[in-house]
């Protein structure tokens, strides 16, 4: 998942004066922004899962070589982006891009998959409650209005945001946030649909019945602000060395799907803090669970090369998901 | 217009933007281009209701990956470069190119090559391009095959305009190669086949004069060569049939012996067409200053020679201090002539004779007479001539003067009189072809750029500068360019570059090339070249096939030079070509009385005159000798016997 901050290109700038018909008395920021961006949404913490492989977790060598081959014909992944184009007293006006693309390996170097194009989508998100009602663009030339997402809808409490810009922002991201995951799902269930050969995901899989139930997607998270491990096995996995696996356990948060998944260590760590070369993966229920995920950790070792590098998230980064990041960035 | 699919796009930053003469493009990874690849691109917008179509060749190409660092690529691969084959994914890779333009359309108004698809040009996209739909039109063909672009699937054929390769619009061809990758002399054994076939009829007649001025690649252009099936195909492309050439006449002087003929085509064989060349006094003291250099000639001296040539060559010479009358004809004439001048100074006792010292006097005979020594072979004592058929040229004929086995000083006196009097007899159209194209290879000596102000020289200058308004073309070669003369390259309007030598590359007169050109000059293969010629903008690459004529090599091998034998094998091998009933019997029988010197001017003069009963002619040249014969031995006569009785015999 690749996200960007602030900066105008044209497209926005284009969008920004169709609202400004609709919406006058916004005012246009030429710099970048002072808004305070959010710096993530969940905190970090340690959850408990139920262990599938064996009684306690502990790590296991993968074997993988340098002639391992992989076993993935595909990867996926989406960026986002969010510009705060202006604001109406103080309110941020925030537009926001985002994109997913699923990039096939043919004859070892990365294409576009045919059957479905990239997506790329852009959207205002405002807090309409708290702006003047938008005029109606028709009278003002015909011109298409951008697509707005109202960001002032209560939450499942009831509540409305607060007025505090910082918040309404907060808001605004997750919507984009919430627009590039609809992206990469649209696109992985259609691969999943198709039954091809084993589709990288960059991220969970478990957000999604279809994607998680099929064999045909894998998720491999980079991010870990929650932890499926507590006490002894938190130890285990990070003292995973390099080609080293735990065990699986099973993931299922109450909204999400019950996958099986395993933390996998891709680099030394040595040197480097714990998290160095740490990724959880996501796969779906299956028989035989620890049979997959020693398929699978071997395919992603084997991604580990060519390094992803200059990516800042190389030591975890699979370099077709870096492909995918390059050509969302040169297309959205 | 034959491209179907695009095969690049045109990119530009503004660090790297795009301009009227240049433009930057992408292709796939296994995109069928390279540099010299000629390149179609279609705009986007309209420019005043038409969309612009610019023509560009490749000149400059870069490839190059995501990868920031090369370190990057050694840690992801754990410093083996063997894991690096095992690798699932290759990396992200981009073959950019740069293109300079070669002609835009619409041609006004000149703006930068827009954003657009990039197609590879079809045959006709390569005429357009190169602007040879100009004079490639029906009822306007000026066209002459030079080769086969290729690229892509493309083969189209490159055409030279006649009108800017041998006059009036522009003129000469300059080839440049290193050596012995057979480049300068077959391009321009193919070139010459291609201009006999092509060069239009209503431009009138053409022949080609060449000297071969080493080595024996130019001795077997009328013996067939060897050639492959692509060359035939290229033959067949270019519309010129592979067979020799049809007439050709050689000529070379004699050796200093006078018994052989100094080339390698003097194999008997091989005899037939050639014919010796060998001048006598007036034709070598119209060129004296080629052969006396500026100590030589001080302008006592020329006052002196300006005086033979006026007064004393060919004219019934008098004077009260000479003992006869003087006709002189020839370096023996000459000796004699001026011995009787110094004889009768001497005789009166004088310092001077007519205004000339006797010290200047010396000088001149001691150089002249030794100009016979020095061009031995070529300059006859007797007078006798033997030369090119000035005024007889013939349609398509190539006639080669072999100098290759000769001292500088013959070779210098060989170009400079012939090319003289090709110019007299163009000047007065009379030469009986109406162009005519010198081949002149080794310019880096005839006309270097620096050195001594030669005769030679000059003579190449003033054909470079002027040949082409009379018709008189000049195809030079040399292995370095940078050392010839810059008024004769520069004015060379088309220019063959073959295999480089990178030295010669790196110097300053190839820095209009992009590095990717010069690289590609540097490494090229045998039959290609790149092509410059007034109506391209860019340089051009093309493949040439190989001459269909007998390569040096082989003909040297198959047709041995022959060695100087006696005096009467020599005499045998030259005339039994006019006349195979000949024999050796027959040669030593009628020479058996003669001098060398005799016989070797009876066989000249029959050569010269090739009659039709040539023993009898041969025969004739002799003076009569009686053999001679033993005195009859005198009768023996009795002695009478006295009488016994007459002791005193009364």
């Amino acid at each position: 998942m690749l996200v960007s901050g602030a900066g105008r290109d044209a497209v926005g700038q284009n969008a920004l004066r169709l609202l400004m018909q609709r919406l006058p008395g916004v005012s246009a920021i030429d710099g970048p922004g002072s808004t305070e961006l959010p710096a993530s949404a969940d905190p970090p913490v340690l959850r408990s899962a139920q262990l599938v492989e064996g009684s306690s977790l502990r790590g296991i060598q993968v074997g993988a070589g340098p002639q391992t081959q992989s076993g993935f014909g595909a990867f996926l992944d989406g960026a986002q982006r969010v510009q705060i184009m202006g604001h109406y007293d103080g309110i941020p006006i925030v537009y926001g891009t985002a994109s997913a693309a699923i990039r096939v390996r043919v004859n070892r170097r990365m294409v576009t998959w045919g059957h479905q194009p990239p997506r790329v989508q852009r959207k205002f998100f405002l807090p309409l409650r708290y702006l003047p009602s938008l005029g109606d663009a028709a009278s003002r030339g015909g011109v298409s209005p951008p697509d707005i997402v109202d960001t002032s809808k209560p939450d499942q409490s009831g509540a409305f945001p607060s007025l505090h810009p910082t918040a309404l922002l907060e808001r605004a991201m997750r919507a984009v946030d919430d627009m590039r995951e609809q992206l990469e799902h649209q696109l992985a269930e259609a691969w999943c649909a198709l039954g091809e050969a084993p589709l990288f995901m960059d991220g969970g899989i478990s957000g999604n019945q279809r994607i998680a139930s099929s064999s045909s997607a894998i998720g491999v998270v980079k991010s870990h602000r929650t932890l499926f491990v507590e006490d002894d096995a938190l130890r285990a996995v990070f003292g995973l060395a390099r080609g080293e696996r735990s065990s699986v356990f099973r993931v299922s948060p109450r909204s999400r799907s019950s996958v099986i998944s395993w933390y996998l260590r891709v680099r030394e760590s040595k040197g480097h803090d714990a998290m160095w070369g740490l990724v959880r993966v996501e796969a779906s229920e299956c028989d035989r669970p620890a049979e997959r995920a020693e398929e699978i950790s071997r395919w992603i070792m084997a991604e580990m090369s060519p390094l992803s590098l200059p990516d800042g998230r190389w030591d975890k980064m699979a370099y077709g998901v870096r492909d995918c990041e390059e050509f969302l960035r040169a297309i959205s | 217009m034959t491209h179907i699919e695009a095969l690049g796009r045109v990119v530009a930053t503004e660090r790297m933007p795009n301009t009227p003469h240049e433009f930057h493009f992408w292709t796939a990874i296994d995109s069928p281009v390279g540099i010299g690849t000629i390149v179609l691109v279609e705009g986007a917008q309209a420019v005043d209701g038409q969309i612009p179509r610019i023509y560009g060749i490749i000149v400059e190409g870069f490839s190059y990956t995501d990868l920031q660092s090369p370190l990057h690529d050694v840690l992801g691969h754990d410093g083996s470069p063997t894991q690096a084959g095992f690798a699932s994914t290759e990396r992200t890779e981009i073959r950019l190119y740069t293109a300079a333009v070669l002609r835009q359309i619409p041609e006004e108004p000149l703006q930068p090559v827009p954003m657009g698809k990039v197609y590879l040009a079809g045959e006709e996209d390569v005429q357009v391009a190169l602007r040879m739909d100009g004079y490639l039109r029906d009822g306007a063909h000026t066209g002459i095959p030079i080769g086969v672009y290729r690229a892509g699937g493309t083969d189209a054929v490159i055409y030279l305009d006649a009108d800017f390769l041998l006059g009036p619009e522009a003129a000469h061809l300059n080839i440049t190669g290193v050596s012995g990758l057979a480049t300068k002399t077959s391009a321009v054994e193919w070139l010459l086949a291609s201009l006999f076939t092509h060069f239009p009829e209503e431009k009138g007649s053409i022949a080609a004069v060449c000297f071969n001025v080493k080595g024996p690649d130019l001795c077997y252009l009328d013996q067939p060569g060897r050639i492959e099936e692509t060359d035939e195909a290229l033959y067949e492309k270019l519309r010129v049939v592979p067979r020799p050439f049809d007439q050709v006449e050689y000529f070379a002087p004699y050796t200093a012996k006078g018994l052989t003929l100094n080339t390698f085509r003097n194999n008997e064989a091989l005899l037939d067409n050639v014919t010796p060349l060998s001048w006598g006094l007036r034709e070598v003291l119209q060129f004296a200053e080629v052969l006396l250099n500026k100590d030589d000639i001080d302008a006592k001296a020329d006052a002196l020679i300006d005086f033979i040539k006026e007064n004393v060559v060919d004219k019934e010479f008098s004077d009260p201090i000479l003992q006869k009358k003087h006709t002189v004809q020839s370096f023996a004439d000459l000796d004699a002539w001026f011995r009787d001048v110094l004889q009768g100074m001497e005789r009166k006792d004088g310092d001077s004779w007519r205004t000339h010292h006797v010290a200047t006097i010396r000088k001149v005979r001691n150089r002249l007479s030794n100009i016979s020594t020095r061009c031995a072979g070529l300059v006859t004592d007797s007078g006798a001539v033997s030369d090119l058929p000035f005024g007889s040229f013939t349609d398509r004929t190539v006639y080669v003067v072999d100098v290759a086995n000769l001292e500088e000083d013959a070779q210098d006196l060989i170009f400079a009189r012939i090319v003289s009097k090709l110019r007299e007899h163009l000047e007065r159209r009379d030469l009986g072809v109406k162009h005519l194209v010198v081949f002149v290879d080794e310019l880096n000596k005839y006309a270097p750029g620096d050195g001594a102000d030669t005769y030679v020289r000059k003579m190449l200058l003033d054909i470079a500068e002027r040949g082409r308004y009379l018709g008189l073309v000049l195809f030079g070669a040399q292995q370095f360019r940078s050392q010839v003369h810059r008024r004769v390259v520069g004015n060379s309007g088309t220019a063959l570059f073959g295999r480089m030598d990178p030295d010669e590359l790196s110097t300053p007169g190839y820095a209009v090339l992009s590095a990717a050109t010069r690289t590609k000059l540097a490494t090229l293969e045998k039959g290609q070249l790149m092509v410059r010629h007034p109506h391209f903008t860019q340089p051009i690459f093309v493949r040439f096939p190989r001459p269909s004529v007998m390569q040096g090599r082989e003909g040297a091998e198959r047709y041995p030079q022959s060695n100087e034998a006696s005096i009467e094998s020599a005499v045998l091998r030259s005339l039994r070509p006019l006349d195979p009933s000949i024999t050796l019997p027959w040669v030593q029988d009628i020479t058996a009385l003669y001098t060398e010197q005799e016989v070797i001017r009876a066989r000249n003069a029959t050569l010269l005159a090739r009659p039709a009963d040539v023993k009898a002619y041969f025969s004739a040249q002799f003076r009569r000798i009686i053999p001679a014969q033993a005195a009859p031995r005198p009768l023996a006569t009795s002695v009478r016997s006295a009488p016994e009785n007459d002791p005193y015999g009364f």
